[in-house]
């Protein structure tokens, strides 16, 4: 199920420098959905690159394609106004490098699997709900919904729900538990940072 | 289960064992009163056995270690993907009377229908259930079982309960587990005929063996990208399981913006109903 968020969000986010011309994919969900979709295959998936350049590829299409300050502040929970401007920054750049690095662990198991787009609904006051399955080479579909934001730089990404386990309150649930054991945000960064380390490529 | 009451003296040293590390006051201890947070945590959780179930959890995880991890590495060396995804076909198709009759307790008559037709293509053209012909003709798998039924019906979750071997549960979940397998499931009909105790044994060994087998790849995600492992799994398995009571339906997604809160703190107001909307049982 995990290696199907990263195959999606894959799927999704990559590529754009491609098709310059048409910008509608920065406004319209589904197009968002269906530009980083191709462009994810072709730029990271399937592309002749070594895994370090993947990675990197990976990173800058992670900042592209989510809110990652929106996200950071929606799994630290209640803690995130009690904790200070440093380890606010401290926080936001470890858990970009977990996710990078423990997506990327997986770059090399992409099968073939593709994103079928079957609607849109509203989700607050400015965002989408965009629904969608994910097919693989068997046919055996496994269902991926996607919080959208519009943002002034575009739309971005808040949360996947992946068969009905949402990534941002996995993360919260996780997170909450270790600053509850952990007497605090210290102790999380602490973790974070071992993590990083174990995970980073070598 | 139905290893547990054909072995009375198995059954005995469970309810024990269990006895005594409940006495041993297993249960996670309360915060006090005044500190509210911590009591709302506490209460969400809906986890009062947490220190036992996390040692239960480090025993099915040796478990893995020492047999399961090993065997599942064979058979997926030995026997290739379609051959194992038509284990796995074979297993749904021999429990779908656990399937059809939980179909039925919720009133879901098209969806029985769906379960009953594909058991006869299944069992006949797609030579014993090893293939799912019935899914590729727009039949699609779904499962049912007791614990959705009761989740239907209004029943709550229950505290969280963790299990060697069958991992997260909960109250409602293994109650409904226990009935499902020791009253519908063939198997149990099967073992009332005199059959030897190690049929059985192989039986619920084979469907871990299948399960795990399955869940491999994705618990290794989880595990890798989480710090306490034991909090992901938790909530990861109830939003899993409450999509399922669902049948499928997108959650309800709470009508104020948690991800728009630029003073940083989205949660002030409501956070308890996020996650209840996301793991709330929504009978139809």
């Amino acid at each position: 199920m995990m290696r199907a968020v990263l195959f999606s969000a894959l799927l999704i986010m990559s590529g754009t420098q491609t098709n310059a011309a048409d910008e509608a994919w920065k406004t319209d969900p589904t197009a968002f959905i269906h530009h980083f979709a191709q462009a994810g295959i072709d730029d990271i998936l399937t592309a002749d690159i070594d895994t370090v350049e993947k990675t990197a590829r990976f990173r800058t299409l992670f900042n592209q394609g989510f809110d990652i300050p929106a996200i950071s502040r929606f799994v630290i929970g209640r803690t995130w106004r009690r904790t200070s401007d440093s380890d606010k920054e401290a926080f936001i750049a470890l858990f970009e490098d977990v996710i990078v690095y423990t997506w990327s662990r997986r770059f090399n198991e992409y099968t073939g699997q593709t994103i079928k787009v079957l609607g849109t609904s509203p989700d607050g006051k400015t965002g989408t709900l965009v629904d969608s399955v994910i097919v693989d080479d068997a046919g055996q579909t496994i269902s991926a919904q996607w919080r959208l934001r519009q943002r002034e730089e575009g739309l971005r990404i808040v949360d996947i729900i992946i068969e009905g386990v949402s990534m941002s309150i996995t993360y919260r649930q996780d997170y909450a538990s270790v600053i509850r054991q952990q007497g605090g945000m210290t102790g999380l960064l602490d973790l974070l940072g071992k993590q990083v380390v174990e995970n980073a490529p070598s | 289960m139905t290893v547990f009451l054909k072995s009375p003296s198995l059954l005995k040293h469970a309810v024990a064992s269990t006895l005594a590390v409940f006495v041993l006051s297993a249960c996670a201890s309360k915060p006090p009163a005044t500190d509210m947070e911590a009591v709302r945590a506490y209460e969400q959780n809906n986890d009062p056995l947490e220190p036992w179930n996390r040692s239960m959890m480090q025993i099915d995880q040796g478990l893995d270690t020492i047999f399961f991890n090993p065997v599942i590495s064979v058979y997926q060396t030995v026997v290739p993907e379609p051959g194992r995804r038509g284990v796995t076909n074979a297993i749904r198709n021999f429990r779908t009377p656990i399937t059809l009759a939980n179909d039925i307790f919720q009133g879901e008559g098209s969806r029985a229908s769906t379960t009953f037709s594909r058991f006869l293509i299944n069992s006949t053209i797609g030579l014993f259930g090893l293939f799912d012909v019935a899914g590729r003709w727009g039949l699609p798998y779904h499962s049912e079982d007791l614990g959705q039924t009761l989740a239907v019906w209004g029943v709550g979750e229950g505290p969280y309960l963790y299990f060697p071997i069958l991992g997260p549960s909960g109250g409602r979940d293994i109650t409904g587990y226990a009935v499902d397998n020791l009253g519908i499931d063939a198997m149990a009909w099967v073992g009332r005929a005199d059959n030897p105790f190690w049929w059985q044994v192989a039986y619920f060994g084979g469907l871990a063996i299948d399960a795990k087998s399955n869940a491999k790849s994705t618990l290794e995600e989880l595990e890798a990208s989480s710090i306490d492992y034991y909090a992901a799994l938790r909530t990861a398995y109830r939003q899993n399981r409450a999509k399922e009571i669902r049948n499928g339906a997108p959650a309800p997604l709470p009508e104020f913006d948690d991800f728009d809160d630029e003073d940083g703190d989205p949660f002030s107001r409501l956070e308890t109903e996020t996650e209840s909307a996301q793991t709330a049982a929504l009978p139809k």
